[in-house]
């Protein structure tokens, strides 16, 4: 029983951080899609007075991603579809530039409109029409969540390193004289704490073992009867299976930095 | 034979004590010495011997064990050195979590030796101190005597050069302390390693020459 204590105690904070790590993950995931398909929608109609590449465009703003020019022909044909008698190669000729603006990445209302500023006070730039959806209300609410949940996963990340140290100091005491014995004998701090870095990998595996089967669970049971149509479109980011490895590693990595950190302030028994 | 314990102008004492429990001695050991040192309660022995495996740095004077220098003795090279030493207590220090064969091994499992060669050595320490059938048993399960005998087994894993024992019968009936003894003579003769042994009193049963000093007035002298 008092094995079983020891390891949970160990294990549950270390699974309080992995949990709000993966919940982190996801969010971000959610976030960073939403985000590409808003982008996706979103243009930059500009008519310039000369021909101009993705580099000059790039120059007036480094958000800049991507370039495509509109073929005048195709504009011409259009207009002048059914007229006969026009000298279409004098329109062509007449006709500014045409592109559609594409950025790198998505940008706040604020950062949209400098950048639609910059554009038109360039002197070969005729006019700037922006298209597409604005910043809607759900991914405001996702970039909050996302703060909001980087904001709380630390906190809590910091109060469960906390119990881990306090977790390992106990484990440490506990195995006390074992630890001196074989100081006395001659081995190094590394062998003498085998123990605690042992115990810490087994419920390092554990807890990355328990996190990963909840969030699968989420993923595959609850997601699919949840009604959340959202989730339920975009149920594939919802517990990568890279994300087994991120946990297992940042276990791995927490548990040993705490049994270093306990280790090395342990003092050396000599008097 | 060349000096294997040298110490000059040695002071002993606790850190935030004033007095000090061994002052301005000197003497040496002899590789191969049986040496007993003796005094009564408090006199200082148990010190005396805490500062040989490096427990205890001197306040002043030296103290070299081999060729090290005990009051400049880095963390890394006491470890070093201690792998060389047999240690025996009164109070056995032995790892109540493991097994009497596991315990025997200690000073071969931090050395690095692999199982094969831990499991041979183990069942030769235990057939020499008589323990053979214990061999799985967890310390806890034995009698005193029994447990000093571990003990003995362990300090003697790896055929140490010093053999360190702080009253090794100081907790024994006289049957067991005989055994023990018996054990010890048999070490010093057979690895012709050093032992010093910190004691109330000089067993009659002792049959090997040795040397005795005794502790008075925080001063070391030889006696014998």
């Amino acid at each position: 029983m008092k094995y079983i204590r020891e390891h949970i105690m160990f294990i549950f904070p270390l699974l309080a951080i992995l949990l709000g790590i993966e919940s982190y993950l996801i969010f971000d995931r959610l976030t960073t899609n939403y985000e590409q398909d808003l982008k996706k929608d979103y243009s930059i109609l500009v008519v310039s007075k000369k021909d101009m590449t993705l580099s000059d465009f790039q120059k007036i703003s480094m958000h800049i991603g991507s370039i495509e020019s509109i073929k005048k022909r195709a504009i011409v044909d259009d207009m002048l579809n059914g007229m006969d008698n026009v000298n279409t190669q004098d329109i062509i000729k007449a006709l500014p530039y045409f592109y559609t603006v594409r950025l790198s990445s998505y940008l706040d209302a604020v950062s949209i409109s400098k950048i639609k500023e910059k554009l038109s006070r360039n002197k070969y730039i005729k006019n700037v029409e922006t298209f597409g959806k604005s910043h809607n209300s759900n991914y405001n609410l996702f970039v909050f969540i996302k703060i909001v949940l980087w904001t709380f996963v630390s906190l809590m990340s910091f109060t469960s390193l906390f119990l881990v140290v306090k977790q390992m100091e106990v484990w440490q005491y506990a195995h006390r004289e074992r630890m001196q014995i074989m100081e006395i004998f001659g081995a190094s701090k590394m062998l003498r704490s085998g123990v605690l870095l042992r115990r810490a990998i087994i419920d390092s595996l554990v807890a990355t073992f328990i996190a990963s089967i909840l969030f699968l669970l989420f993923r595959y049971l609850w997601i699919p009867t949840s009604g959340i149509d959202m989730l339920l479109q975009k149920q594939e980011l919802l517990f990568a299976y890279t994300d087994l490895l991120i946990l297992l590693f940042l276990s791995m990595l927490i548990s040993i930095v705490s049994v270093m950190v306990v280790v090395m302030s342990s003092k050396e028994s000599r008097l | 034979m060349s000096n294997i314990i040298s110490v000059s102008n040695l002071t002993l004492g606790y850190t935030g004590s004033e007095s000090d429990i061994i002052k301005n001695t000197s003497f040496k050991i002899k590789k191969g010495d049986f040496v007993f040192i003796t005094g009564p309660s408090g006199s200082g022995k148990s010190t005396l011997l805490k500062s040989m495996y490096g427990q205890l740095k001197p306040k002043s004077g030296n103290l070299i064990i081999g060729a090290q220098d005990m009051s400049k003795v880095s963390n890394l090279k006491l470890q070093e050195l201690r792998t060389h030493f047999g240690i025996i207590f009164q109070d056995y220090k032995l790892i109540n979590e493991w097994s009497v064969a596991k315990n025997v091994v200690l000073p071969l499992i931090i050395a690095g030796y692999g199982l094969d060669v831990q499991e041979t050595q183990a069942k030769r320490l235990l057939k020499h101190v008589k323990l053979t059938e214990h061999a799985d048993k967890m310390p806890l399960e034995l009698s005193g005597g029994e447990q000093q005998r571990v003990g003995v087994a362990r300090a003697l894993a790896k055929n140490p050069t010093l053999i360190l024992a702080d009253e090794p019968t100081g907790n024994l009936d006289e049957y067991s302390s005989n055994v023990i003894w018996d054990l010890m003579e048999n070490a010093c003769q057979q690895l012709e390693a050093t032992v010093v042994v910190v004691t109330h009193k000089i067993p009659n049963i002792f049959s090997i020459p040795y040397r005795h000093f005794i502790i008075e007035n925080r001063g070391v002298y030889e006696v014998h």
